[in-house]
């Protein structure tokens, strides 16, 4: 019988996890790490992982627009180009991931459920704060997996913060090193394999754009990131641009006070044709 | 002593007697349904009687706040990671009822020589459709009853059935919206609490019959002594966690 339907074991007062899911799973025996025989570096075993992308995010008017590319490749080859690389964590939370896709999703699984259980069992939502050094305490758990190469992970973390002083300050974004620590960016952040052909468009936007980024409605927003993911996928063969055959569209969530939102497919086309040059179709 | 079964069966129904006498004056919960969903309704003074246990799954309780605790922690572990280790739609109101909750429940009850949860549970599943709502209520002593659109604990059998008996004559409505569901619960929280400040012998006797006008100053005066705490779980929630406590505001605005 597992332990956990066991109650002998389990309403002990000393089983208080204190709102912490990881300790939780420790103790109900789920494998939080993966042992990877030294001899895969030792001997070079050749495995090919699953990663590169583009994800990005900016802060708008409203909060943050957070988007991602569909295209998952290994080596050389395109094996799925309808992943979602952009994960609602919770009510004001989004995970955009890059790198190894097994661990990622891993990650974010575990945040959300991280989240869930300290609201459950804490009765209150955790912290900014808090949630921020979950996310950095996965990724160092994760550290081995990337040191090895095949399991490294560097997400971008976009809430919203319903503690602001102010709507205009409510949207944060947040930048991950592989060791778990955390940066915030004030206005955009960029991750994966495209996002050096981005960064300094983002830049030069951010600073010198006829209407800043921050100052842009959801609508430019939009825009402006289908602009960016199209060009990442220009020089990126990692990174996948608009599929009209297919009608396949990159993956975009708000953050805002209200909750997140999907930009829905519909909405995209729309951007999509006047995010082209004039004169010019998709 | 279980050597000598008369002990045995005395020493249990010793023990169900501290039990009762110790629910006799907790303050009764009604679950109902509404037309977007389920409400779970109590008036409490202070301490939180109303909890979300997963995605779709509410609990309340009446009892001692530690075994209240410690029984939560329990089920909300489990369904934690049984959602995580397999997927959230495994968690379920069944499997966590007859698992996990009614057998600790019994067993703790009939380990005379051990410690005995001082409780009566109550919660709610929001089914995918209106047909798979479902309340458990479960007993100090692991039995289980289930009931589709309405369900009551309350201190006693005879306040339960007394509550259960209101709202089976006022309302039959099952579309009821948020408000009528809130001022229904209210009601039969009223003859819960009318019939717990009775004497026990008083209690035990067929008249659980109390006017509207005794109805509305027992809620007038618990309201004033005490807040009225609900907790929903919404179909129209937007995510995958249906379940969200009210606001004393929404509260003060749906009743009249």
């Amino acid at each position: 019988m597992n332990a956990f339907f066991d109650n002998s074991q389990s309403v002990k007062s000393s089983d208080n996890h204190k709102g912490d899911f990881l300790s939780l799973l420790k103790q109900a025996n789920y494998p939080l790490k993966i042992d990877v025989p030294s001899e895969t570096t030792q001997h070079g075993v050749d495995i090919e992982i699953a990663h590169s992308t583009t994800v990005v995010a900016v802060r708008y008017r409203d909060g943050v627009m957070i988007a991602g590319d569909r295209r998952a490749t290994a080596g050389t080859s395109v094996i799925y180009d309808r992943a979602e690389k952009v994960l609602q964590i919770d009510r004001h939370s989004v995970l955009a991931i890059s790198g190894s896709p097994a661990i990622a999703y891993e990650i974010a699984r575990i945040l959300e459920h991280s989240f869930q259980y300290f609201r459950r069992s804490q009765l209150q939502e955790l912290s900014l704060e808090g949630k921020l050094r979950m996310l950095s305490r996965l990724i160092r758990e994760n550290l081995p997996m990337a040191l090895q190469g095949i399991g490294g992970v560097i997400p971008i973390f976009a809430l919203y913060d319903l503690n602001a002083a102010d709507d205009e300050n409510g949207g944060k974004i947040f930048f991950y090193d592989a060791l778990g620590a955390h940066f915030e960016n004030v206005n955009f952040a960029t991750t994966g394999s495209g996002s050096i052909w981005i960064r300094g468009v983002l830049r030069y936007l951010s600073r010198f754009g006829d209407t800043p980024l921050q100052e842009m409605d959801e609508q430019q927003a939009t825009i402006t990131i289908l602009r960016l993911l199209d060009t990442a996928s220009e020089y990126d063969a990692a990174t996948s641009g608009y599929n009209a055959r297919a009608q396949i569209f990159p993956n975009i969530k708000t953050v805002t006070r209200t909750g997140v939102e999907d930009i829905s497919d519909d909405e995209l086309e729309t951007c999509y044709a006047e995010a082209q040059p004039d004169g010019e179709t998709v | 002593m279980r050597d000598e079964p008369y002990r045995w069966i005395e020493a249990i129904q010793d023990r169900r007697d501290y039990i009762e006498d110790q629910l006799r004056v907790g303050s009764p919960v009604v679950g109902l349904t509404y037309n977007q969903g389920m409400v779970l309704l109590t008036i409490g003074r202070g301490q939180r009687k109303i909890f979300e246990v997963h995605d779709r799954i509410a609990l309340s309780a009446i009892g001692h706040p530690a075994d209240i605790e410690r029984l939560r922690m329990l089920v909300t572990d489990t369904a934690s990671v049984q959602g995580f280790q397999n997927a959230t739609e495994d968690v379920n109101l069944h499997r966590l009822t007859n698992f996990v909750l009614a057998h600790t429940f019994k067993q703790a009850f009939e380990s005379i020589v051990g410690e005995a949860y001082i409780i009566k549970m109550l919660l709610a599943e929001l089914g995918s459709t209106d047909d798979k709502n479902r309340f458990t209520c479960i007993n100090y002593d692991g039995n289980v009853r289930t009931d589709t659109t309405a369900t009551v604990i309350g201190g006693t059998e005879t306040i339960e059935t007394g509550m259960q008996n209101y709202l089976a004559t006022a309302s039959t409505d099952a579309d009821r919206d948020l408000a009528a569901a809130l001022q229904l619960g209210l009601e039969a929280w009223a003859v819960g609490r009318e019939l717990s400040s009775r004497a026990p012998e008083e209690t035990e006797s067929e008249d659980t019959q109390i006017d509207t006008s005794q109805m509305h100053e027992i809620i007038k005066l618990a309201r004033e002594d005490g807040e009225i705490e609900a907790g929903v779980l919404e179909t129209t929630q937007r995510g995958t966690s249906k379940f969200r406590l009210l606001t004393s505001q929404e509260i003060e605005d749906a009743l009249p």
